[in-house]
């Protein structure tokens, strides 16, 4: 089972997806993003990124949806939507997951986890060199060449988020 | 909108093309999109009513699922060439996956479906901005990958998106639709060439964007939406009437002026590679196109169309200024003779 652990975990991210994208109330698309958030960083960490899976937990898990969940219990109504109150929702959840299902039972028979490409089990970091010789991770090495090499990231996405914001706050803003 | 905000955001819909334009990462091409869509919502809602929201919500949706395709295709070709830059699409499948994707952000058939909705929607600044900025991106984008293109799929989405702007203009009267069903079968004209000789593409994307941005002036200018308004400029700046009438033969490809230009050099250079119903027939459909520019021009400028008494005097709102129309009219009407200088697009 170890050997086909990322599938497994990659199987209940795609499920609890399914979950959150069926458009359920809010509050219960929150818990099913906490779900995969975990099994995201599960799956993050049998490759070996420690640090990234953590960072999951503590910056996404921890903070933003820390904040959505306040956002959303301010804004909630007095019966929220689960997946068993409305046809839609139950369906689509149905839907999803009676293809991830086939998919499932299609790797399997396959012998083989992959369909359009290989599902490798070892997973390959993108090789940065520091220069100096040390015991340093790999995945760490690349949070710190993203302020490096990677400034231009750093400057399109900050633009990109204010601009977000911005953007936002014009389309809510009404007349 | 503050006009500081607005500033900003136009800026990003700028800088996000440009993004998109000078990246050799995959995925900052991917980011540069989706500031582009980010910052372009707004700029299609600047009047807060019904029809801008539905306008926009369905850019937004068309446009983030075709951003979702082109994320899948980089990442399937990441998986199979191991390495981020642009050069060519290394799988067949990433190539299929990332040409739908780019169709879908372009308004090619089969994914035209949003281009006369949302036009019809937006404001006509708006839907000048969308049809000619929002174009640049994504063509860019195919100009890139264009010797990994399949040509098979490429070629029926060109020749479909041909017939689709023509045969689906016929029934309009609104102008902006008109425009938008315009936009598909010029889309269409350029990706037919894009395989064979990716300069011509450019250079049509150049003049429809000449010819489509002298249009849209001209409408802004005389504040008509729909066929009838636009018969009355007559009565209003007589003088539009014969420039409506010049660039929109231009539009349809008539020999003197510079819309035969790319149609001229695109036919050839498909006959050059000897496929010769494919030009005949792309010839012929756009005669489609060209029926419903003259009837737009002979309701407009060929004939003073009739109207009832109280609606010849149109409203004498102040005179809006357009910029560039001068420069814009003569670069999209007599650019012909200078066909030999296409050499400095290579």
């Amino acid at each position: 089972m170890m050997t086909y652990i990322v599938f497994i975990l990659s199987v209940i991210f795609v499920v609890s997806f399914v979950g959150f994208s069926s458009k359920p109330s809010p509050i219960y698309g929150g818990l099913v993003l906490i779900v995969s958030g975990g099994v995201g960083c599960g799956i993050i960490m049998s490759f070996g990124g420690s640090f990234l899976g953590l960072m999951v937990f503590l910056i996404y898990l921890g903070g933003m949806l820390v904040v959505f969940g306040y956002t959303t219990a301010m804004a909630t109504e007095q019966y929220p939507e689960v997946w068993v109150s409305n046809t839609t929702v139950m369906g689509v959840f149905l839907l999803g997951l009676l293809m991830e299902v086939m998919l499932v039972l299609y790797v399997l028979k396959s012998e083989e986890v992959g369909v359009v490409f290989k599902f490798s089990g070892v997973g390959d970091w993108a090789i940065y060199d520091t220069g100096d010789s040390g015991v340093f991770s790999e995945e760490i090495m690349g949070v710190a060449a993203l302020y490096s090499y990677g400034a231009w990231v750093v400057i399109v996405t900050g633009w990109s988020l204010l601009v977000g914001v911005l953007v936002i706050l014009e389309v809510t803003r009404g007349d | 909108m503050n006009p500081l905000i607005f500033t900003t955001i136009l800026m990003t819909v700028l800088l996000g093309t440009m993004i998109v334009m000078m990246s050799s990462h995959w995925l900052m091409i991917w980011i540069g999109f989706e500031m582009n869509l980010l910052a372009i919502i707004p700029i299609l809602m600047k009047k807060y009513n019904p029809r801008t929201m539905e306008a926009s919500t369905k850019y937004f949706l068309t446009q983030a699922t075709a951003s979702m395709l082109l994320m899948m295709a980089i990442i399937i070709n990441l998986m199979h060439s191991g390495q981020w830059t642009i050069t060519k699409v290394f799988n067949p499948t990433a190539s299929i996956i990332m040409t739908s994707a780019l169709a879908m952000k372009l308004g090619l058939t089969p994914f035209h479906f949003w281009v006369p909705e949302v036009t019809q929607g937006i404001s006509l600044t708006s839907g000048l901005i969308l049809l000619t900025w929002q174009k640049l991106a994504p063509m860019s984008i195919l100009y890139q990958i264009s010797p990994s293109i399949n040509l098979n799929i490429l070629l029926t989405m060109a020749v479909l998106s041909i017939l689709v702007g023509g045969w689906g203009g016929l029934n309009q009267t609104q102008l902006r639709k008109i425009m938008a069903y315009s936009s598909i079968a010029h889309m269409g004209w350029m990706t037919a060439v894009l395989v064979y000789n990716p300069t011509l593409t450019m250079l049509n994307m150049l003049i429809y964007i000449m010819m489509t941005l002298t249009m849209f002036m001209l409408f802004i200018h005389s504040s008509s939406t729909t066929m009838l308004s636009l018969s009355h400029t007559w009565n209003k700046t007589p003088l539009t009437t014969t420039l409506i009438l010049i660039t929109l033969l231009s539009m349809g490809g008539l020999p003197p002026l510079s819309g035969f230009m790319p149609k001229w050099m695109i036919i050839q250079e498909l006959t050059k590679n000897s496929s010769i119903i494919l030009p005949t027939l792309m010839a012929i459909m756009a005669l489609l196109n060209l029926y419903f520019y003259m009837r737009l021009t002979y309701s407009t400028s060929l004939t003073m169309f009739p109207s009832t008494n109280n609606m010849k005097m149109k409203w004498q709102f102040e005179t809006k200024r357009i910029t560039l129309l001068p420069p814009l009219i003569v670069m999209s009407s007599l650019l012909l003779p200078l066909t030999p200088m296409l050499s400095i697009l290579d």
